[in-house]
C-alpha cells in the first residue's frame, strides 16, 4: 500500500451511531450556511449541525488532514460561542481543544502561544469554590465520605485522616461538627492534607484549626506540599496501628497517566493506540517504519527519552516507578481502616482520540446541561466554571497524550478491579449514609440530579447518566 | 464571656424546673455545647434582670472623658489610653454555670424560666423590641424600631429590592416572597392554567408538597446522632420552606444552607432572636438562621443580570431572571424529553433542547436514516453541501473501518446504556444491520448501508 497507513485509532470512526451522524452528508441544507441562514438557524438545528461539525473535525484531526480540519474549525467557530446555548458552549471548548491538539504538532508555536498564560492562584481557588457551590457532587461526596469515616471510626479515640487533595475545608468542618456531637466525646483528630500549593494548605489549616477550637476538639493539621505522583509516604507520618482514613476526591485518575508512560517505555509496539499520528508535514513517510512513527508521537512534540540521561518528567516517574499500582500498594501498606474514593464515572481514558471525544461529548453535555438548568446564561460564575474547569479538562482529554494527559477518568468497574488487585475490599456505603445523600439530592431543587446505588457504591447521575462515583474500601489482609 | 451586672440583678440560683408542658423526661446525658433555641439547659442558672439594666447602654463611663462603654472590659482598655490604672478581669473559669435570662415583663412569654433566652444580648434586644419605645424610624418607609441595629439593618435594605406578587403584595425579601407565592391564590390559578396548557403533567409541584420538614434534614446530615430537634414555629413554615425549595431553583439557598451548616452548625443566637422577637412582620415564615446574609452574598455575586429572555414565561413578574426559573413550566424545558423517552424528538421545545438530548437525537438520526435525504426533511434549511469533501474522507474511513474489527463495542454499548429502553430496541435493530456490514466483507450485500461504505470497498 503506497499511501500512509492510517493509525488504528481513526478506524473506530463509524463505531457509533453518533459518528455515523457525522458521516452523513448533512444534505444540501446544512453544508455551509451563509450568514443570513445562520441567523435563522434555530437552536436545535444549530446544535445538531455543531455536533456534526465537531465529529467531522475530529475525524480530520485523527486522520491528519489539517486542511480539512482547518475548514471545519472555521465553520464551527462561526456557530459556537462561550455564552450561547449549551451546545454552542460545548462546541467552543471542544473546538478549542481540537485546535490545541493540532497546534501541538508545532511545539514551538504552541509553547510560544501559551507562554503568557498566567493563572492566578486566587482564580483557581475561586473556581474550585464555584464548582463546590454550583453542583451537588462535591457536597454529596463529602456527606458520604464523612459518614463512611465516622462509621469506620466508631469508638476510636484517635483518628488520622489523609486528604489527598486538601483544598476545601468545608468537608472537614462538617466532620468536626459531627464528631463534636459524639456521645462519648470527640476523638483526637489529626488531618494530613496534601496539596501542591502551600498557600491553600495554610488557608485550610487556619479554618480547620479555628473550627476545632470553637468546638473544643483536640486537632492537628499536618500540611504536606507535594504532587501526588511525587508523594513521599514517609511524610505522611502514619503511625503503626493507628486508625487511619483516606479520602480521595477526584485525584486518583491523574496517576493513570504514568501507567501509560510505563507501558510505553516497555513496549512501544504493543501500545493499543498511541495516536502516533503522522501529520502530513512531518516525515518522508517512506523511510519510517511503524515502530518509529509510534515512538516519535509527533502530535505533541513529545519524544520519550532514553532512560537515564533526560530530565523529562517521564523518566523521573519511571525511575521512581510511580504508577497507579505502586501508589495503591503504598496506600494499602498504610493499612487504612477506610478509604473513600470519589471519581468521575466516565470513560475518558480510551486509547484513541475518537473514543475519548465521543465519550467526552456525552459527559460534558450532561455537565453543561446541569449548569444550563440551574444557572443563568449570563452568569460569570458559570462561564468561569465552564471555561476553567470543564474547558481545561476537555482540552486535556482531547489535546494531550502521554503523561501530559491527566484527566483519565474511568468507570467504576475499572476502579473496582484496580482496588481489588491492590488488596482492598469494598465496604458498602451504609444505608444511613445513602439516605442522607438521597435526601440531599432530592431537596437540592433540581430534578435532574439523581442517585443510584450500585454494589454498595453510589453513582450521582444527571438524568440517567452517571457522573460521579463514590465508593469505600478497606485494606484486606 | 460573662458579664457581671452591677445593679438590678436578681439571680435565681435554682436550676430550671422542667416545664409542665413539653418534654418532662430527664435530659439525656449528651455533652452538647449549645442548647437549641427555646430549650434552655435545665441545669442553667436563671437570671432576671431589671428593665433598667436591660435597656441601659454604655453603662461603664470613663471618668476622664465621659465616654460610655457597654462592657467593662472595653472601658478598662480605654483607660489605658489615659494612663489610668486598669485591670482586665479574667474570663471566669469553666465551673461557672451556664446562664439563661428571663424577661422581667410579666405578660411576656419569656418571663417563664422554661422559655428563658440564653444570650444576654438577646434578652436585651428582646426587651427593647417588645417592651420598649420605638425611637428609631426609617426614612423611606414608616417603620419604627426600638433597637438601633434593627433600624440600621432595615434601612440598608429598604427599597433596594422589591418583589411584587401578582396579588399586589410587596416583599423586600426573596425568601418570604417565594413562600408567599406558594400559598397565594392568584398565582395558583395562573399556574393551573399554564400547566393545563402544556403537556407536562408529571411535574405538578404544587400538589405534592414534600412531607417531612426540609429544614431538619440539613441538620441531620451532619449530626447523625442527634435527632432533628430544631423547632419550627409551626408546620406552616416548614411546609412553606419545602414548597419553596422545590418550586424554585433553590440550589443557591440549599447551597447556602449547607454552607451554613458547614460553617455554623448549631449556632443558637440568631434563631433565638427570631423566635424571641416575634416582631417579624411576615408572620408565617421564619427564615432559616443566617440564610439572610448568605442570600445577600449570593445576590451580590451571581445571577445579578437579567438574561434568559428566551426563557421568559407567562408569569408577568418583573423580576430578576432566577425568579423566572421558578415557573415550573420553564423548569422542564431544558430537561425535555428524557422524562418520556418515546416522545423524545417531538416534545422538545427547539429553543431549549438540552445538549444531552441533542446528542441522542443526532445518534438517532445517524442510525435511523441512512438516507441523507430523510435528514433533509428533518432539518429543512437550504444551502450547499460539503458533500464532496465528506465522501472523500468517508471513503478513506470506509476502508479502515471495515478492515479492522468492530472493536468499539464498548463505545457502542456505552451509548446504548444511556439511551432509554425504547430507543435501545431501535438501535439494536441497527446493530444487527452492522452485523450485516461485517458479513458484507465476505458475503452478500446489505441494502441498509450508507453509500460511502461501498466507496470504501473500492479502495481495498
Amino acid at each position: 500500500m503506497g499511501f500512509m497507513r492510517q493509525e488504528e485509532g481513526s478506524s473506530s470512526v463509524i463505531s457509533s451511531p453518533l459518528q455515523l451522524f457525522s458521516m452523513m452528508s448533512l444534505s444540501p441544507s446544512l453544508g455551509s450556511p451563509n450568514n443570513a441562514l445562520l441567523r435563522e438557524m434555530k437552536s436545535e438545528e444549530r446544535g445538531l449541525y455543531l455536533i456534526h461539525l465537531l465529529l467531522t473535525c475530529a475525524n480530520h484531526v485523527a486522520a491528519g488532514n489539517l486542511e480539512n480540519a482547518n475548514t471545519t474549525l472555521e465553520q464551527i467557530s462561526v456557530l459556537a460561542s462561550p455564552d450561547g446555548d449549551t451546545m454552542q458552549r460545548i462546541a467552543t471548548y471542544f473546538m478549542e481543544s481540537l485546535a490545541d491538539r493540532i497546534l501541538k504538532t508545532w511545539p514551538g508555536i504552541h509553547r510560544a502561544l501559551n507562554s503568557t498564560r498566567v493563572t492566578m492562584l486566587s482564580e483557581e481557588i475561586l473556581v474550585q469554590k464555584l464548582f463546590f457551590e454550583l453542583f451537588p457532587f462535591l457536597k454529596v461526596a463529602y456527606v458520604l465520605t464523612n459518614q463512611a469515616i465516622i462509621e469506620a471510626m466508631e469508638g476510636e479515640k484517635v483518628i488520622h485522616i489523609i486528604d489527598l487533595n486538601a483544598a476545601e475545608a468545608a468537608q472537614w468542618i462538617a466532620l468536626l461538627q459531627v464528631l463534636s456531637a459524639r456521645p462519648e466525646g470527640p476523638p483526637h483528630l489529626r488531618i494530613t492534607g496534601i496539596h501542591q500549593k502551600k498557600e491553600i494548605l495554610d488557608q485550610v489549616a487556619h479554618r480547620l484549626t479555628e473550627e476545632a477550637e470553637k468546638l473544643d476538639i483536640p486537632f492537628q493539621f499536618n500540611p504536606v506540599v507535594s504532587k501526588l505522583e511525587n508523594l513521599d509516604f514517609d511524610k505522611l507520618r502514619v503511625k503503626t496501628g493507628e486508625a487511619l482514613a483516606i479520602s480521595s476526591i477526584l485525584q486518583l485518575h491523574s496517576l493513570l497517566a504514568w501507567d501509560d508512560e510505563a507501558l510505553r517505555r516497555k513496549s512501544p509496539l504493543l501500545l493499543k493506540g498511541s495516536n502516533g499520528i503522522n501529520l502530513q508535514r512531518v516525515l518522508p513517510l517512506s523511510q519510517s517504519t511503524l515502530g518509529d512513527l509510534l515512538e516519535k508521537d509527533v502530535v505533541n512534540g513529545y519524544t520519550p527519552s532514553p532512560d537515564s540521561t533526560s530530565s523529562s518528567p517521564a523518566s523521573l516517574a519511571t525511575s521512581n516507578s510511580i504508577n497507579m499500582e505502586s501508589f495503591l500498594n503504598a496506600l494499602w501498606g498504610l493499612s487504612p481502616k477506610v478509604m473513600v474514593v470519589t471519581e468521575q464515572d466516565c470513560n475518558h481514558n480510551g486509547p484513541t482520540l475518537m473514543d475519548r471525544l465521543l465519550e467526552a461529548l456525552y459527559s460534558y453535555a450532561a455537565l453543561f446541561d446541569c449548569l444550563e438548568s440551574t444557572v443563568s446564561r449570563t452568569s460569570l460564575e458559570r462561564l468561569r466554571v465552564e471555561k476553567m474547569i470543564f474547558g481545561e479538562e476537555i482540552k486535556n482529554i482531547i489535546a494531550c497524550e502521554g503523561p501530559e494527559r491527566k484527566q483519565r477518568h474511568e468507570k467504576l468497574d475499572k476502579w473496582f478491579q484496580r482496588f481489588d488487585l491492590a488488596g482492598f475490599g469494598n465496604v458498602p456505603l451504609s444505608y444511613y449514609g445513602m439516605l442522607q445523600a438521597r435526601r440531599f439530592i432530592q431537596s437540592y431543587g433540581c430534578e435532574g440530579y439523581r442517585m443510584r446505588d450500585e454494589n454498595g457504591c453510589v453513582l450521582i447521575c444527571w438524568q440517567d447518566r452517571p457522573m460521579f462515583s463514590i465508593s469505600a474500601w478497606r485494606s484486606r489482609k | 464571656m460573662l458579664e457581671k451586672m452591677d445593679d438590678g440583678e436578681i439571680s435565681n440560683a435554682f436550676p430550671l424546673q422542667n416545664p409542665s408542658t413539653g418534654a418532662s423526661n430527664q435530659p439525656p446525658v449528651l455533652k452538647r455545647k449549645r442548647n437549641l433555641p427555646g430549650n434552655p439547659d435545665p441545669e442553667a442558672e436563671v437570671i432576671a434582670l431589671s428593665p433598667k439594666t436591660l435597656m441601659a447602654t454604655n453603662r461603664f463611663v470613663c471618668e476622664i472623658c465621659l465616654k460610655g462603654f457597654q462592657r467593662d472590659q472595653n472601658l478598662q482598655l480605654h483607660r489605658r489610653g489615659h494612663n489610668l490604672p486598669w485591670k482586665l478581669k479574667q474570663r471566669s473559669s469553666k465551673e461557672a454555670r451556664k446562664r439563661v435570662y428571663v424577661c422581667p415583663e410579666k405578660t411576656c412569654v419569656h418571663h417563664h424560666p422554661s422559655r428563658a433566652l440564653g444570650d444576654l444580648t438577646g434578652i436585651k434586644k428582646h426587651f427593647c423590641r417588645k417592651h420598649g419605645e420605638k425611637k428609631w424610624k426609617c426614612e423611606k418607609c414608616s417603620k419604627r424600631y426600638a433597637v438601633q441595629s434593627d433600624w440600621k439593618a432595615h434601612s440598608k435594605t429598604c427599597g433596594t429590592r422589591e418583589y411584587k406578587c401578582d396579588c399586589g403584595t410587596i416583599f423586600s425579601r426573596r425568601d418570604s416572597f417565594i413562600t408567599h407565592r406558594a400559598f397565594c391564590d392568584a398565582l395558583a390559578e395562573e399556574t393551573a392554567r399554564v400547566n393545563a396548557a402544556s403537556n407536562i403533567s408529571n411535574y405538578s409541584i404544587m400538589q405534592n408538597p414534600l412531607g417531612p420538614s426540609m429544614a431538619t434534614h440539613f441538620s441531620s446530615f451532619f449530626k447523625p446522632n442527634s435527632c432533628p430537634e430544631e423547632p419550627t414555629p409551626g408546620s406552616q413554615t416548614s411546609k412553606g420552606l419545602s414548597l419553596w425549595m422545590t418550586q424554585t431553583q433553590a440550589h443557591e439557598t440549599i447551597a447556602n444552607n449547607n454552607l451554613h451548616e458547614f460553617h455554623q452548625l448549631g449556632s443558637a443566637t440568631s434563631p433565638t432572636s427570631i423566635y424571641g422577637g416575634g416582631g417579624n412582620p411576615l408572620a408565617p415564615c421564619s427564615n432559616p438562621p443566617s440564610s439572610n446574609y448568605q442570600l445577600n452574598w449570593v445576590f451580590g455575586n451571581k445571577l445579578s443580570s437579567n438574561g434568559n429572555q428566551d426563557l421568559s414565561s407567562t408569569a408577568s413578574l418583573p423580576l430578576v431572571n432566577d425568579i423566572v426559573k421558578d415557573n415550573p413550566n420553564l423548569q422542564l424545558i431544558s430537561v425535555p424529553s428524557l422524562y418520556s423517552s418515546q416522545h423524545q424528538s417531538h416534545q422538545t421545545n427547539s429553543a431549549n433542547m438540552s445538549a444531552t438530548a441533542l446528542l441522542q437525537k443526532a445518534a438517532q438520526i445517524g442510525t435511523t436514516s441512512s438516507d441523507p435525504s430523510l435528514f433533509l426533511g428533518s432539518i429543512g434549511l437550504k444551502c450547499n453541501s460539503p458533500g464532496q469533501d465528506g465522501n472523500k474522507f468517508c471513503g478513506l474511513y470506509g476502508s479502515s473501518s471495515v478492515l479492522t474489527s468492530y472493536d468499539a463495542d464498548n463505545n457502542y454499548s456505552g451509548d446504548l446504556s444511556q439511551m432509554p429502553p425504547s430507543k435501545r430496541r431501535h438501535l439494536q435493530n441497527e446493530e444487527s444491520a452492522w452485523g450485516q456490514t461485517r458479513d458484507f466483507l465476505g458475503v452478500g450485500g446489505a441494502n441498509h448501508l450508507p453509500p460511502f461504505i461501498n466507496q470504501g470497498m473500492d479502495l481495498i
